[in-house]
């Protein structure tokens, strides 16, 4: 065992890498603020809203994938802000993003993925799909009288 | 006594901690048994209370422990080193636990890739539900095919079963990966035809690799 | 004379054939019984008539043999090969359907080589058939299905769908009742049997053989017939199934709620489907006295008019003449006041064709506690001599079911076609085979089967009657063992309609008196509407010719949509009062509107055209505000503060058995007497005729909309179209 590894140097050397990768000690400071949490690793991807994806297989499985959310929501990133593309990828469904995954399907029909709007104007609301079952009697106005 | 000793943990408590059973396994490899009470024997593990040594020394030496707290510097010690270790919790949103292919989560009414909605109507959904979650209504579209005009599915009702898709002789209704579709009233639980197939359409992508992922086992 | 199909003369001809039936009284013993044979089935031992098939045999001791063409008031086919059985000594399986018994043949519907046959016939029946089941409206009620599961084999061999595929057939389109997609069909050829014997309309057939044989009509042609729909139950697969219907719901997701049918005045008892409160379907409940196992199509598919132009809310005018919906408590107080100002002999009630007996009996009390006798019902009979004081006088006395045992059947001035399909189709199954031979005066129509054209005049009933013609039917009614005499109700709206009544009467009991079987009854008066028996037993005046002329001040109608009472016939300060639930003519021309209940939302009863009480049940709740009808007068007494004597259906019923327990003996029919009275009563009214007999129905377009559920019905309008389009093609 190496004097260094004895001094636990080889973590600070570590911390001051994840500092450095993640833009120097305020920026740093700022995703420790967002995120709770400071990690480095490879950016594997980027979605179509800005959302990063990372991994480092130095972390344990289930914490060495991860999405930084875009810096648009600040601080009003939320989990379903992930788009179907990228889900199979960060629940480890799948060792391929979606941009290397060639079957991924491709239809002019698909739609464009929204986060979960409840408690939004852009909330869903049920409405009946079905015509009235019945038509009720509507008189016909008297002419003249 | 020694500060060391005070610190450290007792050999016994450590024989009799979390790895106990461990133990008695590599004991039995070498073959030996300790004529101890608690019998010390491999599959065996003793979970009552123990004796404790009444010798001067071992009672002096537990008096002692108890009197300068070691048990309280011990456990910050615990605390302390946890601090710098990797956490055993994943940091959500940011990190998302591993899901199966199978997982069962919000439903999706899916589409032919001409775009043709898929589901003909057969109403076995509905039939197999276990909670009558799913209400269908159909008639004759003007180009004579068999369509819904109602598919609803009380989420609130549903119990994830999958009994839905498995009924589905053409994989119309399925049941995404998606489990963050969580609301703030009731009401934006009540899926209709609309919601469901636009959930189809977004989820396509995750839906069709899911399928395509358990093909084999089906 | 070879009356019935090909088939039919060339199947084997069993005394058993004929359905079952109830009233069978008159059955002739003309030969005596040969020995019954015994034969073993799975080695039980059954004692069946010698000619009994081996499938009716089976039966008889509760096995049941699967079976596709096969239907018991059809001719045996014997080409779907289903019900093969091995018998004993037998080299080969035979078909069960179409097998007499022999004496001590062992039977054995179990055995390996059974099951095997029935297997392989399965798979040859499977090959062609499309797997189409979750887009198939008869999938969950598909004989195919259920058969399949039970009998079939657990898997496939089917691998030549990349050479050849399966057979494919185009679809036919014989009108807007029935679609057909006729890949699924497996050539049973049950409907062309139907439509051939049953309906009386020859149109379909089979073209072509073996995988290019196709069941069609030949050319394509709408299959123009009122009992059309019945092909669709018949059907085992889903090659016919209902237009209306199509798609909207499965039978295992239906309740259904037997009831009895108001469009036609046999009272036809039918099941009613339905579910999240919605009439889907009406299909027939076999009733061997009434209707077998069939419907005519208005009653089965009219049932979409109770979702259109309904009452669900009332309605008063507002100043300007408008009906403007409003609140029960303003309609009934506003209806209350009316009856209450009126003096009583300017009030007027006036029932509809689908009135209920409940209501015509609350309406009547109300009436009368009010100091008014003017009850009246839209349809017109004849007050003079008996009138309507001998139920004889106004009733189908042979009853239905034993119009089959007839062997001369006499119409004056009545399409029982389409007034009554179920009735003609009695009388073309005795036409067919029993050798009855029909004689009609009135007009000339299609009745499905040959009859004797007497002529249109009334007269010629009063020759008839008189003994005074010189025509052959005379003759032939006067040799007849059991004659039938059926007047049309129509015929007694006109000005000779009590004359004509009474040389029918005269005419029937001088028949009737020279009979050996006394049992037997001649006369029969065929009503034209469901409600109009039970409102003359109850005591309502037919027609309302004179009460209109008085000037009414107050009209109730009670469903009335004749048409009989207009706005341009009552005084100008006329308040019209419509309790009912559909908006047609009577709600078009009243000022205060009440919403009630259709045949299928209240539970009521109906007196079919013999005579018979008959109950609907309640299917679904009525829509909007709409109540229960006999509710609604009842609330209206309570307000007027003429209180009736009832709060519950059980106290409404009670009141009926007192004006006539033949009104709540529900199911059954009474005999009727007092023909001779009613012949002497009517002497007196044999005044010269000289009047042509007309009908209404004439063709079968007329058929479909009669009254304001059918009026009210997209089906019924669509039908309507398809028949004069038809008239148009030069098939």
């Amino acid at each position: 065992m190496s004097v260094a590894k004895l001094l636990a140097l080889d973590k600070v050397a570590k911390l001051f890498n994840i500092i450095k990768q993640n833009g120097g000690i305020r920026a740093s400071l700022y995703k420790l603020y967002k995120q709770e949490e400071l990690k480095d690793g490879v950016l594997v991807g980027e979605d179509k809203f800005g959302n990063k994806y990372y991994e480092n297989p130095r972390y344990f499985y289930s914490r060495n994938r991860w999405v930084e959310y875009s810096e648009k929501v600040h601080l009003n990133y939320d989990a379903s802000q992930v788009p179907a593309e990228w889900y199979g990828w960060l629940h480890y469904k799948t060792d391929l993003p979606p941009h290397q995954d060639p079957s991924r399907p491709h239809y002019k029909w698909m739609a464009e993925f929204t986060e979960n709007l409840s408690g939004t104007t852009g909330q869903y609301t049920p409405y009946s799909t079905t015509r009235a079952k019945i038509e009720p009697w509507v008189p016909k106005p008297k002419t003249g009288a | 006594m020694s500060l060391a000793k005070i610190f450290s943990v007792s050999t016994r408590v450590r024989a009799s901690g979390a790895c106990g059973v461990l133990r008695h396994a590599q004991y039995s490899t070498e073959g030996k048994t300790e004529k101890v009470y608690p019998p010390n024997v491999p599959g065996f593990k003793y979970v009552n209370g123990e004796f404790q040594d009444m010798s001067m020394t071992e009672m002096s030496n537990r008096a002692a422990q108890t009197l300068f707290w070691t048990e309280l510097a011990r456990g910050f010690a615990v605390t302390l080193a946890h601090i710098f270790k990797e956490p055993a919790t994943i940091n959500y949103p940011f990190e998302k636990g591993p899901l199966s292919p199978r997982f069962r989560g919000e439903h999706a009414l899916r589409r032919y890739p001409s775009g043709e909605e898929r589901c003909i109507a057969c109403k076995l959904c509905e039939a197999i539900c276990p909670a009558q979650a799913i209400t269908i209504e159909a008639e004759e579209r003007k180009d004579g095919s068999r369509r819904t005009t109602r598919y609803d599915i009380d989420m609130t009702k549903c119990i994830y079963c999958g009994f839905c898709q498995e009924a589905c002789p053409v994989d119309a209704i399925v049941e995404g990966p998606n489990f963050e579709f969580s609301t703030e009233t009731h009401e934006e639980l009540l899926y209709n035809k609309e919601k469901l197939l636009s959930n189809g359409d977004k989820w396509e992508s995750e839906i069709a690799s899911n399928i395509r992922a358990d093909h084999l086992y089906r | 004379m070879l009356r019935q199909p090909l088939s039919r003369a060339l199947a084997l001809t069993s005394p058993t054939r004929a359905a079952p039936l109830a009233a069978r009284r008159f059955a002739e013993q003309v030969q005596a019984r040969p020995d019954n044979v015994e034969v073993f089935i799975d080695d039980q031992p059954v004692y069946v008539p010698p000619g009994t098939t081996v499938l009716q045999a089976a039966a008889q001791v509760g096995v049941e043999i699967p079976r596709f063409c096969y239907h018991e008031r059809l001719a045996v086919a014997g080409n779907c090969r289903m019900c093969l059985v091995e018998v004993e000594k037998s080299p080969k399986p035979v078909a069960a359907c179409a097998m007499p018994v022999m004496k001590g043949m062992r039977v054995k519907t179990n055995s390996d080589l059974t099951r095997k046959a029935r297997e392989g016939v399965m798979e040859f029946l499977l090959v062609n058939h499309p797997l189409d089941c979750p887009i198939c409206d008869q999938g969950g009620e598909c004989d195919l299905q259920d058969q399949s599961m039970a009998f079939g084999s657990d898997k496939s061999r089917f691998t030549d769908i990349h050479f050849s595929g399966k057979r494919a057939v185009e679809d036919k389109d014989v009108g807007p009742l029935i679609k057909t997609i006729m890949t699924r069909c497996i050539h049973c050829t049950r409907c062309i049997r139907f439509a051939s014997e049953v309906a009386g309309v020859d149109d379909f057939g089979t073209t072509g053989r073996g995988t290019d044989m196709q069941v069609g009509t030949y050319v394509e042609k709408m299959f123009l017939s009122e009992l059309s729909g019945n092909i669709i139950d018949l059907c085992p697969v889903g090659a016919l199934t209902s237009k209306p219907y199509s798609f909207a719901a499965r039978p295992w997701e239906t309740r259904r709620i037997d009831s009895v049918d108001v469009l036609d005045p046999l009272g036809s008892n039918i099941v009613v489907a339905t579910r999240t409160n919605e009439v889907l379907r009406i299909l027939p409940r076999t009733n061997e006295e009434i209707n077998e196992e069939w419907l005519a199509d208005k009653s089965r598919f009219a049932c979409d008019g109770l979702k259109r132009q309904r009452l669900v809310t009332p309605m008063m005018a507002d100043s300007r003449g408008n009906l403007t919906p409003c609140e029960w408590e303003d309609a009934i107080v506003a209806a209350a006041r009316a009856l209450r100002d009126c003096p009583p002999d300017k009030l007027v009630a006036v029932s509809g064709d689908l009135a209920d007996a409940e209501s015509l009996v609350a309406l009547k009390d109300l009436l009368n506690k009010l100091g008014s006798e003017n009850t009246c019902t839209e349809q017109y009979f004849p007050l003079e001599g008996s009138g309507i004081d001998f139920r004889s006088s106004y009733l189908l006395n042979t009853k239905i079911a034993n119009v089959e045992e007839a062997d001369f059947v006499l119409l004056i001035g009545t399409n029982v076609r389409f007034e009554a399909p179920l009735l003609n189709a009695r009388i073309r199954k005795a036409f067919i085979h029993k050798e009855t031979d029909v004689a009609l005066v009135g007009p000339k129509v299609d009745l499905t089967y040959d009859y004797m054209h007497v002529g249109d005049s009334a007269s010629i009933v009063k020759d008839l009657a008189t003994g005074t013609s010189a025509h052959e039917v005379l003759k032939r009614l006067e040799s007849a063992k059991r004659p039938v005499v059926i007047l049309g109700a129509d015929q007694l709206k006109t000005q000779e309609g009590s004359a004509l009544l009474a040389y029918t009467q005269e005419l029937a009991l001088r028949l009737q008196d020279k009979l050996q079987d006394k049992n037997w009854k001649v006369l029969n008066v065929l009503q034209r509407t469901a409600s109009q028996v039970a409102a003359l037993d109850i005591g309502y005046k037919p027609g309302v010719g004179k009460v209109l002329e008085a000037g009414p001040k107050v009209v109730y109608l009670l469903g009335a949509d004749a048409g009989v009472v207009t706005r341009e016939s009552l005084p100008k300060d006329a308040v019209v009062i419509y309790q009912g639930h559909h908006g047609d003519v009577g709600a078009q021309a009243a000022d205060i509107v009440l919403p009630g209940a259709a045949y299928t939302e209240k539970r009521a009863t109906y007196v079919n055209a013999e005579g018979r009480a008959q109950q609907t049940l309640v299917a679904v709740t009525p829509p909007g505000k709409a109540r229960e009808d006999w509710k609604i007068i009842r609330a209206l007494s309570e307000v007027v503060g003429e209180r009736l004597p009832y709060d519950n259906l059980d106290e409404v019923r009670t009141r009926m058995s007192e004006i006539s327990p033949a009104l709540v003996s529900y199911g059954d029919v009474q005999d009727n007497n007092y023909f001779a009275q009613a012949r002497a009563l009517a002497q007196s009214l044999q005044k010269p005729v000289s009047g042509k007999l007309d009908v209404q129905l004439k063709t079968l377009e007329d058929y479909f909309m009669t009254d304001s559920i059918s009026r009210a019905s997209p089906t019924m309008a669509k039908c309507v179209q398809a028949v004069l389009k038809q008239k148009q093609s030069p098939y």
